[in-house]
């Protein structure tokens, strides 16, 4: 296990006052919010960041944490907490929840284990798991066909001695067909452990849509392009086309240009309410490399008398 | 591990009040106070019985919004709801202009 340095993280030095390692945090929870920040993996910063603050910003887990630090580990070095490292101190677990600590690195499990969920201070009452929320990134074919998804998440749980540690905990998920992006689903019993045989908690998956090669999604509606040769959309044609469910033929109006979303009806996300897909059309020109492709374009220009910049007044 | 596990929607099971502030780890009165002053659910709910209120997966992915922007930067609920209504319409325009303008990723 690697020792991490907290105070790097936040930038701050190891003497920093708690309004500067206040301070640093803002800035930097600014500086990686997942919903806006530009950088990249700023989620998994993030969690840094959190973690380090949740150390740093509670007296007593900071002056145990400095202990440490004055025996010489340094960040990146192979580390294992000298026994007795926390007589002395009694964390209260202030502003790590365990929602967040499931998060955080194995170096603060190993440290700091005790208050996370499932920790032995709690075992004697009778307690409710805790609900734990994460993410799951679907490929969008899951939700026109619903598919089993396996899901590998760091959960708090106790050891045979009694300590709380983070352990890889795999779960094959069945994902209901016709889920979109932004949707919550609950697996239940799947959180953290319940106390005195209460109940276990549920787990909670945000969804998300990796990238699609071929297709974009908003809500429950389906946008893909549908690329046509210029006599298909002047002259209106049928094409066949692949779209999430199958192969469909569409009928392309004569007189059609790019851009032109020709709205296929229920045929997006199979919601309660199903989505629409929509082909925007994209009109492709054929080459003119050989002389002979080349004299058709001179033909058309000679004989369709056509300026496309005619309502810009030239 | 191998046994599969039904996912259940949200939209199919939505949470109570005490679920939901019990999921967050918030108390009861820290949600009510929110959906009271229009920070969560319609302004139409916070004049009705807080027992019959009940979240989707909009108002849950929200609520930890403003969870985590009140905590991380001790700020006023208002000002974390405006964060939240933001990073909505930011969530929003984006999701729409990578439906409209497929090379722009």
């Amino acid at each position: 296990m690697e020792f991490k340095d907290y105070y790097k993280t936040l930038g701050v030095s190891r003497d920093a006052t708690a309004e500067e390692i206040k301070k640093a945090f803002r800035r930097l929870a600014r500086k990686y919010h997942p919903d806006v920040s530009k950088e990249t993996d700023a989620e998994h910063k993030m969690k840094e960041v959190n973690e380090a603050n949740a150390v740093l910003s509670d007296p007593e887990k900071r002056a145990a944490y400095d202990q440490l630090g004055q025996q010489g580990f340094q960040a990146g070095s192979d580390f294992q907490p000298p026994p007795g490292w926390d007589a002395g101190f009694e964390f209260s677990g202030r502003g790590s929840n365990g929602a967040q600590a499931a998060d955080f690195s194995d170096f603060f499990a190993e440290l700091f284990g005790k208050q996370m969920g499932g920790g032995a201070r709690q075992t004697h009452h009778r307690m409710r798991g805790e609900d734990h929320h994460a993410k799951i990134m679907l490929d969008l074919e899951d939700t026109y066909h619903g598919a089993t998804r396996s899901l590998t998440l760091r959960m708090p749980k106790l050891d045979n001695q009694g300590r709380t540690v983070l352990a890889a905990h795999t779960l094959n998920v069945r994902i209901p067909k016709g889920v979109h992006a932004g949707q919550i689903i609950r697996l239940a019993g799947q959180g953290g452990p319940g106390h005195a045989g209460e109940a276990a908690g549920d787990l909670f998956l945000e969804v998300h849509f990796k990238p699609h090669s071929r297709y974009r999604i908003e809500n429950k509606d389906v946008y893909a392009t549908l690329p046509a040769a210029p006599w298909e959309a002047a002259l209106g044609a049928t094409i066949k086309i692949p779209v999430p469910d199958g192969l469909v033929e569409v009928r392309v109006p004569e007189n059609s240009q790019s851009g032109r979303k020709l709205r296929l009806k229920g045929r997006g996300i199979p919601a309660a309410t199903p989505g629409d897909l929509y082909l925007v059309l994209e009109v492709v020109l054929p080459p003119a490399t050989t002389p002979k492709q080349r004299e058709f374009y001179q033909t058309m220009a000679q004989e369709l008398a056509f300026n496309p910049r005619q309502n810009l007044g030239v | 591990m191998s046994h599969e596990i039904d996912a259940i929607l949200l939209e199919d099971t939505l949470l109570n009040l005490d679920e939901l502030a019990r999921s967050c780890q918030v108390s009861r009165e820290w949600v009510v106070e929110r959906v009271q002053w229009g920070l969560l659910l319609d302004e139409d709910s916070s004049n009705t019985d807080p027992t019959a209120w009940l979240f989707d997966s909009r108002s849950f992915i929200r609520i930890k919004r403003i969870i985590a922007v009140e905590r991380d930067f001790e700020c006023n609920p208002e000002l974390a709801g405006l964060v939240a209504d933001m990073i909505e319409e930011i969530e929003l325009l984006r999701t729409r202009l990578k439906a409209t303008k497929p090379n722009e990723d």
